[in-house]
């Protein structure tokens, strides 16, 4: 093969590699707040990543987040959210709550995969 | 009479070349010292034959050739052609990192699976586990170890069936235990999100290796060091062990069959669950381990090791930046 050729497919791949990465995934507005007696639920989908990917969520109010999981076994089933210190492996099907206190406005929760591949994040506005 | 000749040596891409050169030669009577220059690619060699150095250095080129060296008189200028080797080796490396990137964004492996975690269940998950994100650690890993050994001429099957067979047992094993204590065992997620992350230094590590950059300027470590290397690469029990190692390496899969391992109840069924999720895992791992086995000892040999090293820098640089987001060292910079 051509070395010049080679080079100039080296770089369509490396832009291919970088569109892969960069690229933001339709992380569509989803719904996923809602005040039910004077506590804040988020729910979160957890199945191959987190959805949705970015949430928004009122600060100064007691917070709970919910993370929904059905048949999840992959990276996304063993969730670490370090600021309140929880890890856990979530189970396969069902609920999982967790207690989000009452966040301060400007804060944001960032939950990761044991691995690290997924993220989501929670802003407090 | 005694002579003193100097030959080049090309082949010596390891640094127990040294070693294994000297070992074969010491077995020679004619030879009475040899020492092998790996910065010089030269080889010194005492011998009391009255052969011309020419045919010297083709007889004992013939003893040392299975193991892919050559002696000669004159320098071969080989470094044409392997410039040319790496530059097919990049697109070859990338498309293949392409494929498997495309794979675990096209949601295709996240296929709910539902109920109860049976034997069949966690076989098909281990199957999907087998070329999900996990392959960038386990298999990464994999591909990294079995492309080295291959190249440094141990009897490569062997070693690969006992980390298999390694592998297999340690989870069934370790599978049973986790079903007989039930919940009382919790899996450290920074142990393993830190075993991650040295499992990525090897393989980058490796990877530079199979690429050649650390040709040009051969480490050399006194060869006390490559003498115990080598004695633990040809012990039994090293495959064995690093079989055993992967049941910890972070891996969502494996985390989520160790739970229902936990729930299981006993021993017989966390054995099975984990047993068939190694097993579910197999082809792949076999595929790629054998694969390289058969690619390193064909005509395409310095071509795979080059691809699979960029594979592997590839994979390395994934999962080093993912489990350090894991570990709340960096932010998570990609969500795949």
């Amino acid at each position: 093969m051509n070395k010049v050729a080679s080079i100039i497919v080296t770089l369509g791949l490396m832009i291919a590699i970088g569109i892969i990465f960069v690229g933001k995934s339709n992380s569509e507005p989803a719904q996923n707040v809602e005040i039910k007696n004077g506590i804040q639920y988020i729910t979160l989908n957890a199945r191959g990543g987190y959805f949705p990917n970015v949430s928004s969520a009122k600060a100064d109010i007691r917070t709970k987040l919910i993370m929904k999981t059905s048949g999840a076994y992959d990276c996304s089933a063993s969730l670490v959210i370090r600021s309140i210190g929880f890890q856990k492996i979530l189970p396969q099907t069902g609920e999982t709550e967790i207690d989000l206190g009452k966040p301060e406005a400007g804060k944001s929760i960032q939950g990761v995969c044991g691995m690290g591949m997924y993220s989501f994040l929670i802003n407090f506005i | 009479m005694l002579k003193k000749y100097s030959f080049h040596v090309t082949g010596t891409h390891c640094a127990s070349c040294k070693i294994l050169i000297e070992d074969i030669l010491k077995g020679e009577d004619s030879v009475k010292s040899i020492e092998v220059d790996l910065k010089k690619e030269t080889v010194e060699i005492e011998t009391e034959s009255e052969k011309s150095a020419e045919e010297l250095a083709q007889i004992l080129t013939e003893k040392v050739k299975p193991n892919g060296y050559t002696f000669s008189v004159e320098k071969n200028v080989q470094e044409k052609k392997s410039d040319d080797t790496i530059w097919k080796a990049i697109p070859i490396g990338l498309a293949f990192l392409i494929l498997f990137f495309i794979l675990q964004k096209s949601g295709l492996l996240n296929l709910g699976i539902g109920g109860q975690t049976t034997p069949v269940t966690s076989f098909i998950v281990g199957l999907i586990a087998s070329v999900s994100s996990c392959l960038a650690i386990v298999g990464g890993l994999v591909l990294s170890l079995s492309a080295k050994i291959s190249q440094d001429d141990i009897s490569d099957t062997k070693t690969f069936f006992l980390f298999h067979a390694g592998r297999l047992a340690s989870f069934a094993i370790l599978g049973g235990v986790l079903g007989s204590i039930g919940s009382a065992i919790g899996i450290n997620f920074t142990f393993s999100a830190v075993l991650g992350i040295l499992a990525s230094i090897v393989m980058l590590i490796l990877g530079l290796n199979l690429i050649g950059v650390f040709l040009k300027n051969k480490i050399t470590l006194p060869s006390g060091i490559f003498q115990f290397f080598r004695k633990i690469e040809h012990k039994t029990f090293t495959p064995l062990i690093i079989g055993f190692g992967t049941f910890f390496l972070p891996c969502g899969f494996t985390q989520s069959m160790q739970v229902a391992a936990v729930s299981s109840g006993s021993f017989m069924s966390g054995f099975m669950i984990m047993f068939s999720f190694a097993f579910g895992t197999l082809p792949m791992l076999a595929l790629l381990s054998f694969g390289s086995a058969s690619f390193a000892h064909g005509k395409h040999a310095p071509l795979f090791f080059k691809s699979a090293g960029v594979v592997v820098i590839g994979l390395g640089i994934f999962a080093l930046l993912a489990g350090l987001a894991g570990l709340g060292i960096i932010n998570p910079l990609f969500n795949i």
